[in-house]
């Protein structure tokens, strides 16, 4: 029989960052996100990795993105007070292309909100929390398999491409405890980061490279390099010069359209031949993969799109799987973030309708049936 | 049975959440696929505690409950909140003592006295061991034998007495009111 065993959700991120190669964690505890630390705290010596309690999520962010810097595979995890702290900081790693895992386990909103309950809130917050145009990777798991796979995933797009990953999940999903065969989800074969090699004479650590990744100066490997929060020339050092300062961080965001096969990645559930396309993700998706399940049974023809990408959003992947739909239905668990990247995408062509629920309890697969139905009617 | 959802319900602190955990380990052992879930509020001790069991061959598409098969109630802070996920096949365990308000209508309640008998034992702390037997006991879910095993090596040494004597105990008011 297979290595079969229960495993939580958070405990999951933290044992895919070890198995990712991840050796840096630093961060201070937050419900629902806080057995991450735990399982950090006893993991990491096992292999020799460094773990650090902060004294705050500001000054854990900074430490992330220092020990990365440094040529290690870094993370931290948080929930939505904390992901709010660690916007600056993370803003840095963005632009100055430091690669970094940030786990957020979201809980209900704003503020303290409601500690341990689960919610979607930090959708457009992990897209846009910190300031100006920027790029960023959002993954989102939707069962403890996948927090472990996705985490991997999220390690092996920050390293290969130089952009901060953020791995966002619910509190369900976070504290869910799944029966899981660790040993069937190994990676093959890691994808690592580039670091500079040759010739150290003019030596720029934000050249210009044909895959748009500038190789990455490992501190004590000789290479001069500078980093700054500024916008900067391939020399690392600043310009305000408008033709050299848009063109560096055009290819920080042309970075991510360059590598798009690379980062897209969704679940389609009996999308065919659906004549309404639920999108959802988290423990939303789970009811509604549950929901297409028993309309079907019903008869009515339902499927799910479930972006396992979050961002950038799937544009096309979506579009074509989109067929003869005649609506599609948002569930989430916010007063309505995704459903506006659907709308911008799809309303011109066909109904795009939302289902929300902001009461710390999770949708249900009945809940989902039941807005299908009306909508059809 | 193929699928099948058990809730242990209470008051924060009563080892619901470690009882959930024990019955969880024993049906993975026993070849099911589980989802265990948990609602707790933010407080130490005390406030409205849960965890569900949803068991499967397979892995569940909703890991959440959405009909209870089981369900039980060891304090009267979770007394009615699971009205809602009771049918008719639903059987209910409470606890004799501290379910004042025990949730009423056309399915199988057993009142039971865990904490009466935990109390007895000499630590009113087991009754969760206690009913976790006696829901085992009672339902069939898994082999007593399976159970026994999970509880026995994962209880700290300095408990495994007094834990075996509540699994016991358990398995015996089940017996008494069989009869």
């Amino acid at each position: 029989m297979a290595n079969q065993i229960n495993l939580q959700g958070n405990q999951a991120c933290a044992l895919g960052a070890i198995a990712a190669g991840c050796t840096f964690y630093a961060g201070y505890p937050i419900t629902p996100s806080s057995e991450v630390a735990e399982a950090m705290s006893r993991e990491l010596p096992k292999v020799g990795g460094t773990f650090i309690q902060m004294e705050d999520e500001i000054a854990s962010m900074g430490a992330v993105v220092g020990a990365s810097m440094g040529g290690l595979k870094a993370m931290t995890a948080t929930s939505g007070p904390g992901f709010s702290l660690k916007q600056e900081n993370l803003g840095y790693a963005c632009g100055a292309e430091i690669p970094c895992v940030i786990i957020n386990v979201m809980r209900g909103g704003p503020s303290t909100g409601m500690p341990t309950r689960p919610a979607q809130g930090d959708i457009m917050q992990a897209r846009w929390g910190t300031h100006g145009d920027h790029p960023i990777i959002v993954l989102t798991p939707a069962s403890v398999a996948e927090c472990y796979t996705e985490t991997i995933r999220a390690f092996e797009l920050t390293e290969r491409l130089r952009v901060p990953v953020i791995v966002l999940i619910d509190e369900v999903i976070g504290h869910l405890v799944e029966t899981v065969d660790l040993d069937a989800l190994q990676p093959e074969k890691l994808v690592e980061r580039t670091f500079a090699t040759g010739s150290k004479d003019g030596f720029e650590p934000y050249a210009v490279t044909d895959d748009m990744i500038p190789p990455f100066p490992r501190p004590g490997d000789g290479f001069r390099s500078h980093t700054t929060g500024l916008t900067h020339l391939p020399s690392g050092f600043p310009t305000q010069n408008p033709a050299k300062a848009e063109a560096a961080l055009v290819r920080t965001t042309d970075k991510l359209d360059l590598h798009a096969d690379l980062i897209a990645s969704n679940e389609l559930v009996q999308t065919k031949d659906a004549d309404l396309l639920i999108v959802a993700l988290g423990i939303s998706a789970r009811a509604a993969q549950q929901a297409v399940t028993d309309l079907r049974a019903d008869g009515i023809k339902a499927g799910l799109f479930r972006p396992k990408t979050l961002w950038p959003f799937p544009e096309s992947d979506l579009k074509a799987c989109v067929n003869g739909a005649k609506a599609i239905l948002v569930p989430e668990m916010n007063q309505g973030q995704m459903i506006l990247e659907i709308e911008r995408l799809m309303a011109r062509d066909l109904p795009v309708i939302g289902l929300n629920k902001i009461d710390g309890e999770a949708i249900t697969p009945a809940e989902i049936v039941a807005k299908v139905n009306e909508v059809l009617s | 049975m193929e699928n099948f959802e058990i809730r242990f319900s209470g008051s924060g602190g009563q080892g619901l959440i470690l009882s959930a955990k024990f019955l969880s380990a024993a049906l993975v052992a026993e070849g099911y696929n589980v989802a265990q879930s948990q609602s707790y509020e933010p407080v130490s001790r005390g406030g409205q505690s849960r965890s569900d069991l949803v068991v499967s061959r397979g892995q569940a598409a909703f890991p959440l409950s959405r009909g209870l098969d089981f369900l039980l109630i060891l304090h009267d802070a979770a007394a009615r909140s699971s009205d809602a996920v009771i049918g008719k096949d639903t059987l209910v365990l409470v606890d004799a003592e501290l379910v004042l308000n025990p949730p009423k209508g056309d399915f199988k309640l057993l009142s039971l006295p865990f904490t009466e008998t935990a109390r007895k034992l000499g630590n009113k702390r087991v009754a969760n061991i206690i009913a976790l037997s006696a829901l085992v006991a009672h339902s069939g879910v898994c082999k007593m034998e399976t159970l026994e095993q999970i509880v026995r090596t994962k209880t700290p040494p300095k408990f495994a007495r007094l834990n075996m004597e509540a699994f016991e105990a358990g398995r015996a008011l089940v017996l008494e009111n069989a009869e």
